[in-house]
Order: C-alpha cells, then structure tokens, then sequence
C-alpha cells in the first residue's frame, strides 16, 4: 500500500515539475502586477496603481473592446467557411476527405509566422489580389487591405479555418445516417432535414471550433503585427509593446492578467451559450 | 456509392474552392521566392535560386535554425516521456486528486500565449536569469507538455491492464511486462505525441519572442526580417520549411490524420 503510493508519486513528479515551473511562472507575474512601477525585485510593494491605471483609460479599454470586436466576426466568417469545407468533407468520398485533410494539416504544421507572411505577399499593395482585380477592371485603384483592419480580418479567417474544420467535422461523422434517413422517409424537405437534424447535431462540434478559434483570434499577434503594421494592434500586441519597448514590465503584466481574465470570461460564456443551444439535443 | 458522388455536387465544389483559398498564399509565397529580382512579385520576373543559395550567408538564420531544431527535439522527447510516466500514474492506478492532477497537466493549453510569455519574462528577469537556452528550454517543456499528455494519455487508455496482468502471471516481472507488452502497443501513440510536441515547439512564435536576450528562433528571425528588410530570403527559408511539411505530411498522412484529434 505504501509502496503504490511511493510509485504514484514518482510516476508525477516529472509532470508536477513541469507544471510547478508554468504555476510559479504565473503566480510571480500576478504578484508582480501589483508592485508600483520601476521595482525590479518581484514581491516588493504593494499597489492597484497598474489596474486602476488601465481600467480606468478608454485608450485602454479600446485594445479590449478593439480585439473582442474583429475576433467576434472573424470567428463567425471562420464558422461559416470552416463550416463549408467540413461540409462537403463529410459528403465526399474517402479519397477527397483524405486530400482536403492533407492540405489542411499541412496548414497546421506550418508555423504562423510562415503563414502570415504568406498571406502579406497576397495582399499587399502589388499582391495578386489588387493585381487581379485590377486586370479585370473591377477596380481603378489598388485597394488598401496590408496595414488595415480588414487585411488583419483576412489573416486572422485564413489561419484559424483548419481549426475550425476538425471538431465540427469530428461531429458530423458522429451523426448517424439513419437520422437523416428517417427525416426523409417523413417527407422532410432537404433543406429542412439540414437546419433541423444535421446542423442542431453538429453544434458540439461548431461549438469546440469556436471556443478554440474566438480565444485564438483574441490573443493572436503575429497576425495583427505583421498584416497590421502597427495600425490595427490588438491586446497581444500592446502588452509586448508594453513590455519590449517601453520596458514597463509592470504595467505589461497587469495588461496580461487582465486579458487572461478577459478570455477566461469567454470561454465561459461561449460555454453556457452552447450549453443552452444543445440543451434540447440531449434531453 | 454513384448516388453519393452527384449528391451534393454544390456543396462539395464550395468546399473545394475554399481549400484552394488556402492553398493560394503558399504557392504565391514558393512563387515569390524564386524571383530573380529583389522585387517580391507574383508571378516572378525570371527564375532563380539565388535567394536559396543566399541562405548559406545568413549566419543569423543558420544560427536560429540551429537553436530551433534543438528545442523542438528536446522538449519533444522531455515531454513525451514526462507524459509517459504520468500517464502511467493515470490510468494504471486510482488514486485522490486524480481529476486534479488531469486538469492541472493540461493547464497551460487554456491560459493564452501571450501571457505565458508575459510570465516568464517577468520572472526569470526578476531572478536575473537572462539566458534564452535555459529559458526557452524551460517554456517549451511547458508549452508542449498538455499536447503530448492528450495523446499518450489516450494510447495508454486503449491498451487494458489484463494483458500485462497475464505476462506477468506467466512470470514476468512488471517492469518487463511493461516494456515488452505495453510500449509497443503504445509506440504509435508515443510516436504521434512527439510529433506534435515538435511541432508545437517549432513554430512557437508568440511566447518565445518574449525571451530571445542572446539567441533567437526561426520563427522570431523570420518575423524580424519581414518586418525589418526588404529581401526574398525570408521567402526561400520559409519555402523550404513549409516543402519539408508538404513532404512529412505526404508519406505520412494517414497517420497524423488517425491521431489528430485522439483524446481531444
């Protein structure tokens, strides 16, 4: 009994360490939120000045309100498209969901930074985008998308999708056919047995999809760094700046635990939204 | 099957074009790479491989690269075998605390980049500990840690405790049941896990920015050229990293596919 006990405990210590080092590294940066600017030594005094300094600036507050605005309808343009391609996944043969799969943990693999740059190539001034619309005349003049908010749009869409694409098409697979099956024998319309039998069954996996992607856009910085160039900072990037450029670490670390407590608040209430919504599906 | 393949032909070719979407920006960004200017255009003006060759004279990219692989190889294999073991712990024995212990070894997966990279800054510059190696070493291990513990986590799930129960009343000792019985059924699954883990390190950009004093990693050094020159070269490096994804994801497909989402 004594000895299972030992072999548990030892078993977790590699892990407990890991996981004690990520705590500590947290819970100093907490502490250190709280200390006045300018000390240097983490637990030395005490003071809300940080906070009270940020909750208390509409210049603040905008980065917040600024990156919870464009995440909130990037993550429903990603649903949507992540939505289509898991779709047509689910309604092609194996071959096709095989290649469609490849490209898009090809994408997964590939570091953001790659990605991103991939996307500013595509949308600059001389991009094939503005070079397209140009030749066809659809336009007179290149459009601005680089360094704008709308450019930073399309990145933060184009990088979450495969995100998106695996837990709603995990859920569709889930469903079983039969379902379908019996709506139709009933004299459903296709149209409806979509909205009300295939799509109400897939919420779970729209859901997992949109909790990860709204949390991922809302924090993101590669993406409103390099594709906003400065005019369109979201929240990840005003703590780095914060902290790399004007070295106020203390500040920068109350930015930082407001915005894990912000996306903490998130999560929870996609959570209960998605709780209410499926609630009917499972009783 | 025939009926299958003229239903839903709209649908299957909206999906179609918006994989293409995807796909467009890396083969402009290959395109654009093979310039012989130093125009970054599409489609390139003359080809060449001069911005490959060019690689071999940026030390500072040869040095990231370098520092990169390291990382993602050793916190690959730390976190593999740390979840191993706490895996293990998890499935093979009942214990108080057990949901906890889940909970906090995927913890880091929930408390977003940017603050992680926040902590570590401020700690380890409050300890005076302005190493990247050590630093970067330490954030990787945490970082990709909760990747592996899924997926070990669910290969050690799918292998029963009866099978190492009757190697060793064949007379087997437990650590040898163990290692004859359990591991090779749980290979693929260790395998995917430090796949995962690897790649999780290797493209970490977003915290690791915060700790590069004296080194610095591939993605950071490509960010800071893009931001900072205006040469192709960043554009063959990355070329090469994402054909040596094209290349991985080609022979090995099916099998990152089966273990994408294992216990997610």
């Amino acid at each position: 009994m004594h000895n299972k006990k030992l072999l548990v405990a030892a078993l977790l210590l590699p892990g407990a360490a890991i996981i004690a080092v990520f705590i500590a590294m947290m819970a100093s940066m907490v502490r250190y939120s709280f200390s006045p600017g300018g000390v240097s030594v983490i637990g030395e005094g005490f003071t809300f000045d940080n906070y009270w300094k940020f909750l208390s600036s509409w210049f603040y507050w905008s980065y917040l309100f600024g990156s919870l605005r464009i995440s909130l309808y990037c993550t429903f343009i990603s649903a949507v498209i992540g939505y289509s391609i898991a779709y047509a996944m689910y309604r092609s043969g194996p071959r096709t969901q095989l290649i469609f799969g490849a490209i898009l943990i090809i994408q997964l693999f590939t570091a953001y930074v790659i990605r991103t740059y991939a996307i500013m190539l595509l949308i600059g001034k001389n991009g094939i985008i503005n070079k397209t619309l140009l030749g066809l005349n659809i336009i007179q003049q290149p459009m601005r998308l680089l360094f704008t908010e709308t450019g930073v749009a399309i990145g933060l869409v184009m990088v979450s999708i495969p995100f998106m694409v695996f837990p709603i098409l995990a859920s569709l697979k889930n469903i079983s056919p039969n379902v379908e099956m019996a709506s139709a024998s009933l004299g459903a319309t296709p149209m409806r047995i979509f909205w009300t039998v295939t799509f109400s069954l897939s919420l779970p996996g729209v859901a997992a999809g949109v909790v990860i992607v709204y949390l991922f856009e809302l924090t993101s910085y590669i993406v409103p760094g390099l594709l906003g160039g400065g005019y369109a900072d979201m929240i990840a990037n005003f703590i780095y700046n914060k902290a790399m450029r004007s070295f106020d670490y203390t500040f920068a670390s109350a930015a930082a635990v407001i915005t894990l407590v912000l996306s903490g608040i998130v999560v929870l209430s996609l959570n209960k939204l998605f709780d209410r919504l499926t609630r009917h599906e499972r009783a | 099957m025939s009926v299958r393949k003229t239903q839903h032909l709209g649908m299957r070719a909206i999906g179609g074009a918006l994989i293409l979407v995807l796909v467009v920006p890396i083969v402009v960004l290959i395109g654009v790479s093979l310039n012989s200017g130093v125009e970054q255009v599409f489609p390139p003006r003359g080809l060449s491989l001069r911005w490959y060759e060019n690689l071999a004279n940026r030390s500072g990219f040869v040095e990231a690269a370098r520092l990169t692989l390291m990382l993602a190889v050793g916190s690959a294999l730390v976190s593999v075998l740390v979840s191993l073991c706490a895996s293990v712990a998890l499935t093979r024995f009942r214990f108080v605390g057990h949901d906890v212990v889940l909970t906090l070894l995927l913890s880091p997966l929930i408390v977003p980049q940017v603050v992680v990279g926040m902590g570590f800054l401020v700690t380890l510059a409050g300890l005076g500990i302005f190493n990247s190696f050590i630093s970067l070493a330490l954030l990787h291990c945490v970082i990709t840690l909760p990747f592996t513990v899924r997926v070990v986590l669910s290969a050690m799930s799918g292998v029963p405790n009866s099978l190492e129960q009757a190697a060793q009343s064949l007379g087997a000792t437990p650590l040898r049941a163990f290692f004859q019985i359990t591991i090779p059924q749980i290979a693929p699954g260790l395998a995917a896990g430090g796949i995962f883990a690897f790649v999780t390190s290797f493209e970490n950009f977003t915290a690791s920015q915060f700790l590069v004093w004296d080194r610095t990693t591939l993605p950071v050094a490509i960010y800071t050229s893009v931001q900072t020159e205006n040469d192709p070269t960043a554009t063959a490096l990355s070329s090469l990293i994402v054909l040596a994804v094209v290349l991985f994801i080609a022979i090995f497909n099916r099998f990152v596919a089966k273990h994408m989402f294992s216990g997610g």
